[in-house]
């Protein structure tokens, strides 16, 4: 018993006798989870504010008399003339490893239900993206997996890709996919004891969706054993608009954690159309003055300074953002929209008509782009499908005007015949991203006409057929072509032998 | 009934005239209300609280309200003005208030600061 009263003595011994300062300030009025507050006379811009109960709030409106503040938790239980202070602290999150497999809200706190997340470090929400100096040009390829988008416009590690379109053509699928395709890469890699490889961690930001669909791509992500190396950050639509607000700045500082650490992660944000609307909400309560399509002014701020955390660094890791837009009727032209092309280093373009048509992934080439992601394709991908681009644009051009005519020279249909190939060959499933090797070789037999005698309704089918035969019969040589990463006169000839070996084999059913 | 923009710009204008040398001065203030009994300007008991709020804002800023659970000396109160005086560079009056509730100890307002020394303060902070 004497032990427990010198414990409890230790601990008064230990406590401090020196006043400790606390700026205070009292709600005046409460509402649609933005509370305006009196006093607060030393709180900064971004700075968390406690108020009773633990609640969090972040003072975004530093008036004259008084400070407009978000609240980041359940209002229910503040009330008019309740006291708050401030905590001297920005908004930070818990980051690291440890958050990887676990699903968390925009604070950083668990939802998954798997118990409490074992993280040393904290890191602010909120932060200036990194400058000119310590950048690097992006060169390192991040595959998605996608055949369309890794041959004809590829990604590096550190770009910002948008990926936009109406809803239901698949952009969170492509998503999905490439985060898929980074966690069967780690595994290879990690398998192999290369120690140059750099695994890339994904951190998959879900704003204002259903949590229905929040509980697909996790249970997708889960299936394909892909779930830990990703973070999923949901703020869903039952979510306030304030965490749905903060919740993609929270999900860059838990990906620049690990580029700041020497690490390579991709973030999608899924998706900044929604983000804009919270966005729009909040300023609205706080009664900033709106503009265009009722956005506040700073919106674009919002969505660049966002965006520009995305970096390669130079001696340290790369954080690549896949940010997705969804447009209204195909129109790319609106206010958000706009700005984010305008913002990104290149978009997929996804359209309606190409998705109805049963092209999936429904990208559109024509008005896709990749900015810098040429500069990180590897040399296999640009040897075999340098041209791809070209003659797809040729293709929809003529295929356009050969619904008028019947009548077409040798060359046009030989056009015709080529792209509508092609367009068959990249027709990929969901949830099934292809390994680069193998996207290479298929990619190969095809400008090696191998397929141009098989007949268009049965290019799908033998692409599967010699993919299967590749991964099953002959995976040295797709291990020499991913380690080589270009084509060899080696390489070249072995990619020869196994597709007539392919070839003869093959029967269209 | 609430005030609107005019009637919060007007009773700024009125506080600002009610300030010699940064500091709220009686005669000022008893020369505004003269003025606002004189000209009956628009919703008048709107600009009358919020000039009436905004200058108890600004007292409470000169002043040190010290709450304690034990008893205070005068030389106590006359430490704490000279310290927060000095910490403001302005004259801050101190006055006593008992709060028993906070077991031991002190805790001093000043304006929106609250400078925490109480045992209850201690086993708040504890608990977070």
């Amino acid at each position: 018993m004497s032990n427990v009263i010198e414990q409890i003595e230790q601990q008064i011994a230990k406590l401090s006798t020196k006043a400790i300062r606390k700026n205070t300030g009292v709600i005046r009025t409460i509402a649609d989870g933005v509370a305006k507050i009196e006093g607060l006379s030393d709180v900064m811009y971004n700075e968390m504010v406690s108020f009773p109960g633990g609640v969090i709030g972040i003072a975004l409106n530093l008036e004259e008399d008084e400070v407009g503040c978000v609240i980041l938790g359940d209002v229910s239980q503040l009330k008019q003339g309740d006291e708050v202070s401030t905590t001297g602290k920005l908004l930070s999150i818990p980051v690291g490893k440890a958050l990887l497999g676990r699903v968390v809200d925009a604070l950083g706190r668990p939802v998954d239900g798997k118990g409490p997340i074992d993280s040393k470090e904290t890191y602010p929400v909120e932060k200036i993206a990194p400058g000119i100096i310590v950048r690097k040009s992006v060169s390192q390829p991040l595959f998605t997996g996608i055949m369309a988008i890794d041959s004809m416009i590829p990604i590096g590690r550190g770009q910002r890709e948008l990926i936009i379109g109406d809803r239901g053509t698949g952009k969170t699928t492509i998503c999905i996919d490439t985060i898929i395709n980074q966690a069967r890469i780690n595994k290879v890699g990690l398998a192999s004891g290369d120690k140059n490889f750099r695994p890339v961690y994904s951190i998959y930001v879900a704003v204002g969706q259903k949590q229905s669909n929040i509980v697909r791509t996790l249970s997708a992500l889960e299936a394909a054993d892909a779930l830990q190396y990703t973070i999923i950050v949901a703020a869903p639509a039952a979510d306030n608009p304030a965490n749905q607000y903060l919740a993609p700045f929270s999900g860059a500082a838990l990906g620049e954690w690990f580029m700041e650490n020497g690490m390579d992660a991709l973030i999608v944000y899924d998706d900044l159309s929604k983000h804009a609307v919270a966005y729009r909400q909040i300023s609205l309560i706080l009664k900033r003055p709106s503009g265009r399509e009722a956005y506040p002014g700073d919106v674009f701020y919002l969505h660049s300074r966002l965006l520009e955390r995305a970096a390669r660094l130079d001696g340290k890791g790369s954080l690549t953002a896949l940010p997705v837009i969804e447009t209204q009727a195909g129109d790319v032209s609106a206010y958000i929209p706009t700005n984010v092309i305008s913002i990104t280093d290149g978009q997929i373009f996804l359209e309606t008509d190409l998705f109805n048509q049963g092209i999936r992934p429904a990208v559109s080439v024509g008005l896709s782009v990749s900015r810098v992601g040429s500069s990180a394709q590897i040399k296999v991908t640009k040897q075999v499908g340098g041209k791809l681009k070209g003659e797809l644009a040729q293709f929809r051009e003529l295929a356009a005007f050969a619904q008028f005519g019947s009548d077409l020279d040798a060359k046009t249909k030989a056009t015709l015949d080529r792209g509508s190939r092609i367009v068959e060959l990249f027709k990929q499933p969901q949830l099934n991203p292809i390994a680069i090797e193998v996207q290479a070789s298929v990619l190969y037999i095809l400008q090696k006409n191998y397929f141009d005698s098989i007949e268009v309704k049965h290019i799908v089918a033998a692409a599967n057929s010699f993919k299967e035969f590749l991964t099953t019969r002959k995976t040295d040589l797709l291990t020499k072509i991913r380690n080589e990463a270009k084509l060899t006169d080696e390489i070249e000839s072995g990619l020869k032998a196994a597709a007539d070996e392919w070839k003869a084999t093959f029967v269209a059913k | 009934m609430a005030a609107d923009k005019s009637t919060k710009l007007l009773a700024k204008q009125l506080f600002k005239l009610s300030l010699v040398n940064g500091v709220v001065s009686p005669e000022q203030v008893t020369g505004v209300l003269g003025w606002i009994e004189k000209h009956s300007p628009r919703r008048p008991v709107a600009l009358l609280k919020v000039y009436h709020h905004r200058i108890a804002l600004e007292l409470a800023k000169s002043r040190a309200e010290v709450e304690h659970a034990g008893p205070v000396g005068d030389a106590t109160l006359r430490q704490i003005e000279a310290a927060m005086s000095k910490r403001y560079a302005r004259i801050i009056t101190a006055s006593a208030k008992p709060n028993p509730k906070l077991l031991a100890g002190l805790r001093v307002r000043v304006g929106s600061d609250i400078y925490e020394s109480s045992v209850a303060g201690q086993l708040a902070s504890l608990s977070v």
